[in-house]
């Protein structure tokens, strides 16, 4: 598994749902959250994103 | 009662390494870890760097570190483990193969990410349930050695509460344990004071009130100097009331007061002390005979039995046997025994409990043979418990001396030669020698005064080494007699 290059299509989803997880429960922090932290938060789940469109877009041009 | 209810939850501060390449998943792990020592590494240099140095509780591993990383997380798994870290693997991609290969590589907990603020709580809760359970078996390895299931969850139960300030019995037979759980307890409570002791049985009223309370010099013949009693000294920690159906009606009313105002006056003053302290009881005896003959207040009861623990004897608890025996001898020449030995040590009812069953080890560890074998077991457990029948007890000398003598004086020299013999293994001390004999100071003092007055035409031509020698500032008063006067400076 980790000894061979793992399939484009896998390390997608992997990527994919990694980012995915992380913007789920940044959306649960910022029920809670304090202004300052809020703004943070939205920054960085902005930043996730974008970051999901590129590797999606990466992955079109590869195929 | 308030303390019936009082369990304790305590929740301890972790150091937690998060391995997370994602800075927006880094804030929500901050987040859902706030109120512990957490570190984070980005990339898998840092966290190996991280993990070398063995400094935390547990981590979790991002299994992919970066958008072009080849699963490095799970390389780490076994750095984790050789670092005895708890180590928790987090994937945006919980397919079967790599749950398995994480758990094929040593990680102790897999969790998909997404759901961050149960997850994390879950998996921290499953960390101190194994930590728990690991202190707890070391517990019953190194501490109160038992592989009896009901005893240990006796003892854990007691455990969970040795942090409050729950008033705890103990209940069982001689030898059981009652003394070590109690200790236990105290060393479990995290509390900064002492495990101050104290065997009611071994005192005249007066002197276990002197005992407890402390007393002002002058307060009485002998007090030469003020002395802290032992509520005193618990300040802080752990006050431990052994044989409490020995404490008069009239103590019990006493401390009973002090333990709930936690506020007393020492013996002969009235300046009153103040001391905060967690009592724990032991009794051998049957409880409920004690409370139906009236020998023990149910006021007092009340306040001491916030937990009541029945500490089984060791014939209820067989298996306990070998596992306490490789305890015993653990610093030592360790025992093997033939199975016939075996058998015997088995069929044993042991009436002595767990102490029998020490000095039985101590015997036979002092002893050469190679491999134990039944006979020495049995030649060694007969020299351990007193014969049966009430002849075999006694030999044709002690017979004749009787004769001559009289019962009376009979009875005494036998006192007199035991006491004598305990005194002389305890360094002369005399707290050991009645807690071992189970007697009063009233009886060891008698016992004294007798072999003073046996041996002084001895000391008048020649001087002896003392076999005993008092020192008579130990000498506690004794109630309405002169006994103190006579005893001072009395060497034996
Ligand atoms: N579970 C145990 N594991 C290891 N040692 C034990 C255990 N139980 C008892 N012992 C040892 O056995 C001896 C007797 O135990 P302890 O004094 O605690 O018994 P006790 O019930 O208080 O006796 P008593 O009723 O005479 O006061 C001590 O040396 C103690 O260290
Ligand atoms: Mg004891």
């Amino acid at each position: 598994m980790t000894d061979n290059q793992p399939e484009p299509l896998e390390q997608l989803i992997h990527d994919v749902n990694s980012k995915c997880a992380s913007l789920k429960s940044a959306v649960q922090l910022l029920r809670n959250a304090s202004d300052d932290e809020r703004r943070e938060l939205l920054e960085l789940m902005a930043q996730q994103a974008e970051a999901l469109v590129k590797i999606i877009v990466e992955y079109k041009n590869q195929q | 009662m308030w303390y019936l209810f009082a369990k304790v939850v305590s929740m301890t501060k972790l150091k937690i390494l998060a391995i997370e390449d994602d800075q927006l998943f880094r804030k929500v792990m901050a987040s859902q870890l706030a109120g512990h020592t957490v570190d984070f590494a980005e990339n898998a240099v840092s966290a190996r760097k991280k993990l070398e140095t063995g400094n935390y509780d547990l981590c979790f591993i991002d299994l992919k570190l970066g958008d072009q990383d080849n699963y490095s997380g799970l390389k780490l798994i076994p750095l984790a483990c050789s670092k005895g870290i708890y180590s928790v693997v987090m994937s945006g991609h919980d397919s079967q193969a790599f749950i398995e290969k994480a758990h094929e590589l040593g990680c102790n907990d897999f969790y998909a990410k997404g759901n961050e603020e149960n997850n994390i709580g879950q998996v921290l809760a499953r960390f101190c349930r194994r930590k728990e359970k690991s202190k707890e078996e070391n517990v019953f390895k190194e501490h109160f050695v038992t592989e009896d299931p009901a005893t240990k969850a006796t003892i854990t139960e007691a455990l969970k509460y040795a942090p409050s300030d729950l008033p705890i019995l103990i209940l069982g037979p001689s030898g059981t344990g009652k003394t070590s759980l109690a200790r236990l307890i105290h060393d479990f409570s995290r509390r900064k004071g002492e495990f101050v002791a104290i065997n009611c049985a071994a005192h005249t009223e007066e002197l276990l009130e002197a005992e407890l309370f402390g007393y002002k010099k002058g307060a009485f013949t002998g007090a030469n100097e003020t002395r802290k009693g032992k509520l005193l000294l618990a300040n802080k920690g752990t006050l431990f009331l052994d044989e409490i159906g020995a404490m008069s009606l009239k103590m019990q009313t006493k401390l009973l007061k002090a333990i709930e105002e936690q506020t007393f006056y020492p013996v002969g003053s009235d300046a009153p002390e103040t001391s905060s302290f967690r009592v724990i009881s032991a009794t051998l005896e049957d409880l409920q005979s004690l409370i139906k003959e009236g020998r023990l207040r149910f006021d007092f009861f009340q306040r001491i039995h916030g937990l009541t623990i029945r500490l089984k004897p060791l014939s209820e608890r067989k298996d306990d046997i070998f596992p306490l025996i490789s305890f015993f001898t653990r610093q030592g020449r360790r025992l093997s025994f033939t199975q016939e030995a075996k058998t015997e040590l088995l069929g044993y009812n042991w009436p002595g409990s767990v102490r029998e069953l020490k000095k039985l080890a101590d015997l036979l560890v002092a002893g050469d043979e190679g491999r134990v074998q039944a006979d020495t077991v049995k030649r060694l457990l007969n020299s351990l418990r007193p014969e049966e029948g009430a002849s075999g007890f006694t030999t044709d000398e002690q017979y004749r001396f009787a004769l001559r003598q009289g019962l009376n004086e009979a009875i005494n020299r036998f006192i007199d030669g035991i006491i004598e013999k305990s005194l002389k293994a305890h360094n002369n001390r005399k707290y050991a020698t009645m807690r071992d004999l189970k007697i009063s100071s009233r009886m060891l003092y008698d016992s004294l005064r007798r072999l003073r007055v046996a041996l002084r035409p001895l000391r008048k031509n020649k001087k002896q080494t003392p076999a005993v020698s008092i020192n008579p500032a130990n000498i506690a008063p004794t109630s309405g007699s002169n006994d103190t006067k006579a005893e001072e400076k009395v060497v034996v």
